[in-house]
C-alpha cells in the first residue's frame, strides 16, 4: 500500500497548488522538407506536421488524465526556419509563417516555434530575410513564435544583429499596434540559446536533435511556495539552509512527474523522449506565482533588496532537484521571471519595487533574462538594442542562456498598462532609465569579442 | 500440507501477536503469511498457516482461544478451501481513487459498487471517517487493479458520476504517479 499522506500530498499538489505540465513540446526536423520551391517547401512541412503531430493534443489529454495530472500546452518546435528555408525572401518567410500558423491550428498546438535564426558570429542570407519578415510575420499569425540568437560565449556579442533586433522588435510593435504590441510577446532575443527548450518563445528544435523528439516543460511555482508556506509555519526558525532543501525536494518531485508523463507521451507517438526542462514558469494566477515564492521567503515583493540573492538560491534549488530526479534534464531549468505572466511579479513592477535595472540584475542568476517586459512605445530602437545588448553580456560573460522579451507598447507611457490576454497577461509599462539617449555606441555595430575563459573573476 | 487461516479480533494492547505466535509455534503450526491492522482502537489479525496434520484445526482454534479469550480477543479458524482454485487475475493495471468529502453513510458501498460493476478489483482499501463538513476528514482511497479491457473514460465517467451523487471529491489516477513522486 502506498502510504496515504504521499496521496494525499499528491493530491494537493495537484488541486491546490496547481502542478502541471506546463508544455508537451514535439519537436519536428524540417531540414528534409528543404525546397527552393515555396509551395513544395510549404506543402512537405504540413504534411511532415501533419504526420506526426496530427496525434498529439488526443495523446497528451489521454495520458494526462490517467495520471491526473493536466498536460496545459501542446505545442511544436521545428528546426530554425532561417536554415531550412534559406533560400526564400522575407516576402516567402511570410508565407511561410502564415503557413506554420494555419498548421498549428490544424492539429490544434497553441504555439508552435521554430521562427528562428542562429545570428551569433554572422548573418547568412536566409538569416537575413527571415528577421526582415518577422514584424509582418508575427503580426499576421496568432500561433508563431520567433527567436534569434545574437550572441554566444564562444563568439561573443554580434552587435548588428543586436541593432538590428532593436529595429525589428520596434516595427513589430508597429504592425501590431491595435494590440499593444502583441507581435513582440513572441519574440526572444538570446545569447547562448539551448536546443532543446520546451517553453515558448525559445522553442525551437536544434540541429544536433533527432528527426521528432518530446521535450517536456515542468512548472510548479505554487506547489515550491505551498511547500515553504508549510514548513515555515510548523517550524519558523528554518534557515535558508534548510529551506533550500526543501525546495530541491520538491523540484525533485515536480520533474519526475513530468518525466514520467514524457516519457509515455513519446512512446504513443513513436518519437524519442528528448529532456525535461524544470522551469518555475509562472501563470497569471494567484497562487501560481514565481513572485509570491520572494513574499514567501521574506521579502516585500520581488524587486527589493535581497532578491537578487533569494533568486539565485531558488535557481540552484531547483536545478539540483531536477538533475537528481531525471538524467535528462535540458532547456533552460531554472525560474523565470516573466513580468506580465506572472501577476505579482508584475504588481511589483507597478508599484514601483522592481525596476527594469533589478529586474536585468536578477537575471545573472536565473535562467533567462528580460522576459515580457513591456516599456514606453517611445523608447527607440538604439535604446531598445542597448537593453538587449546589457542582457546579451551577462549572458556571454557568465556561460549561461539570457534572453530579452521587450515589448514597446505603441502609443503608451511608463505606468499606464499594457494588455496582451490569456497566458501572456498584462503589465504595467515599466519606465528605461535614460532613455533615447545618445545612440553612437549601439551604431558602431560589429561583434564584441567572446570573452576569455580563463582569467575568471 | 494443509493449511488454514486463522483471524483475531479485540481491543488493541501489547502482547497479541505475541501470544499468537506463542500457541501457533507451541501447536506445531508455521505461519506463512500475516497481516494486521489498527483501526480506532481495535485490534484486527489475519494469519495464514500450514498445519502440522490435517485433523488439528480444531485443537488449535480452542488452543489459540484460551490464550486469547482472557485478553478479550475472539478467534475464528478454518480450513483453506484448495477445492476453488482462484481465478487467473486477468490482466490489469493499478490504479488509485481518493474521495473526499462530508461524512455519511453509505459511501463506500456507493464507489466500490461502481468498481465492481467495472470488474476492478479493490486490493487496498483504507477509509477513515472522522464525521463532521471537513472533507480531509473523511477520505477514502482505494487501491483498485482495472482490467485493461475496461474502457477507462467510461470508468472514470462513472466513478465522477457517482462521486457527485454522494457529495465527494473524487481523483482516479494511475498508481505510478504515486510511485514516481515518492519512490527513489
Amino acid at each position: 500500500m502506498i502510504n496515504d499522506q504521499d496521496i494525499l500530498a499528491t493530491l494537493e499538489m495537484l488541486k491546490v497548488e496547481h502542478l502541471d505540465v506546463r508544455t508537451v513540446t514535439l519537436g519536428i526536423s524540417l531540414f528534409d522538407c528543404a525546397s527552393d520551391d515555396p509551395d513544395r517547401f510549404m506543402a512537405r512541412i504540413r504534411e511532415k506536421i501533419l504526420g506526426l503531430a496530427a496525434p498529439l493534443v488526443q495523446v497528451c489529454a489521454e495520458v494526462g488524465e490517467k495520471y491526473g495530472i493536466p498536460v496545459v500546452n501542446k505545442r511544436i518546435a521545428v528546426s530554425p526556419l532561417a536554415v531550412a528555408g534559406a533560400p526564400f525572401s522575407a516576402p516567402g518567410f511570410v508565407r511561410i509563417a502564415e503557413a506554420l500558423d494555419r498548421t498549428a491550428r490544424e492539429v490544434g498546438v497553441d504555439f508552435i516555434g521554430g521562427f528562428s535564426a542562429l545570428v551569433e558570429k554572422g548573418f547568412s542570407r536566409g538569416d537575413r530575410a527571415l528577421i526582415e519578415s518577422l514584424p509582418e510575420a508575427l503580426s499576421r499569425t496568432e500561433r508563431l513564435c520567433a527567436s534569434v540568437n545574437v550572441a554566444s560565449t564562444r563568439a561573443g556579442i554580434n552587435m548588428d544583429a543586436v541593432y538590428l533586433m532593436g529595429r525589428t522588435i520596434k516595427a513589430a510593435a508597429a504592425a501590431s499596434a491595435g494590440a499593444d504590441g502583441i507581435a513582440c510577446a513572441k519574440l526572444c532575443v538570446f545569447a547562448n540559446i539551448p536546443q532543446d527548450i520546451p517553453f515558448m518563445a525559445g522553442a525551437y528544435l536544434g540541429v544536433g536533435e533527432p528527426d521528432a523528439v518530446i521535450n517536456i516543460g515542468v512548472s510548479g511555482p505554487g506547489v515550491v511556495k505551498r511547500a515553504i508556506d508549510r514548513a515555515r509555519a510548523v517550524e519558523p526558525s528554518l534557515d535558508l539552509g534548510r529551506l533550500s532543501e526543501l525546495i530541491k525536494r520538491t523540484a525533485f518531485k515536480v520533474t519526475r512527474a513530468g518525466e514520467l508523463i514524457g516519457r509515455e507521451v513519446a512512446e504513443r507517438l513513436g518519437v524519442p523522449f528528448g529532456v525535461v526542462d524544470l522551469s518555475l514558469a509562472p501563470t497569471p494566477d494567484v497562487g501560481d506565482s514565481v513572485g509570491e515564492i520572494f513574499q514567501s521567503l521574506g521579502l516585500q515583493a520581488i524587486g527589493v533588496p535581497g532578491s537578487t540573492a533569494l533568486l539565485a538560491l531558488l535557481n540552484d534549488a531547483v536545478k539540483k532537484g531536477g538533475a537528481f530526479a531525471s538524467s535528462y534534464v535540458g532547456g533552460l531549468s531554472g525560474a523565470f521571471i516573466p513580468v506580465s505572466e506572472d501577476s505579482n511579479i508584475a504588481e511589483a513592477a507597478r508599484s514601483g519595487l522592481l525596476s527594469l535595472e533589478k529586474l536585468e540584475a536578477m537575471t545573472s542568476v536565473c535562467s533567462v533574462g528580460l522576459d515580457m517586459v513591456a516599456v514606453p512605445g517611445d523608447v527607440s530602437a538604439e535604446t531598445l538594442a542597448a537593453i538587449i545588448a546589457d542582457e546579451m553580456a551577462i549572458g556571454v560573460v557568465n556561460k549561461k542562456t539570457t534572453a530579452a522579451r521587450l515589448i514597446p507598447v505603441p502609443g503608451k507611457r511608463a505606468g499606464e498598462k499594457a494588455f496582451f490576454g490569456g497566458l501572456l497577461g498584462e503589465a504595467t509599462i515599466m519606465p528605461v532609465n535614460g532613455a533615447n539617449g545618445d545612440p553612437t555606441f549601439i551604431r558602431l555595430g560589429g561583434r564584441i569579442p567572446a570573452p576569455t575563459q580563463s582569467l575568471v573573476n | 500440507m494443509e493449511k488454514a487461516i486463522i483471524s483475531v479480533l479485540g481491543t488493541d494492547r501489547p502482547g497479541i501477536m505475541a501470544a499468537i505466535s506463542r500457541t501457533l509455534s507451541d501447536n506445531g503450526c508455521n505461519i506463512e503469511d500475516v497481516s494486521q491492522t489498527i483501526l480506532q482502537t481495535e485490534f484486527a489479525g489475519v494469519v495464514i498457516v500450514s498445519l502440522p496434520e490435517a485433523a488439528a484445526l480444531d485443537g488449535i482454534e480452542a488452543a489459540l482461544d484460551r490464550a486469547l479469550r482472557p485478553m478479550g480477543l475472539s478467534t475464528f479458524a478454518r480450513p483453506l478451501d484448495k477445492s476453488v482454485p482462484p481465478a487467473p487475475p486477468a490482466a490489469s493495471q493499478p490504479f488509485i481513487v481518493t474521495t473526499m468529502g462530508a461524512d455519511r453513510i453509505g459511501l463506500i458501498a456507493g464507489i466500490s459498487e461502481v468498481m465492481a460493476a467495472f470488474g476492478a478489483n479493490i486490493v487496498n482499501l483504507k477509509a477513515i471517517f472522522r464525521g463532521g463538513e471537513d472533507p480531509r476528514r473523511n477520505t477514502m482511497i482505494y487501491e483498485v487493479d482495472v482490467p485493461v479491457y475496461t474502457d477507462p473514460a467510461a470508468f472514470r465517467k462513472a466513478l465522477h458520476a457517482r462521486a457527485e451523487e454522494l457529495g465527494l471529491a473524487l481523483s482516479l489516477q494511475h498508481r505510478n504517479i504515486f510511485d514516481a513522486l515518492h519512490r527513489i
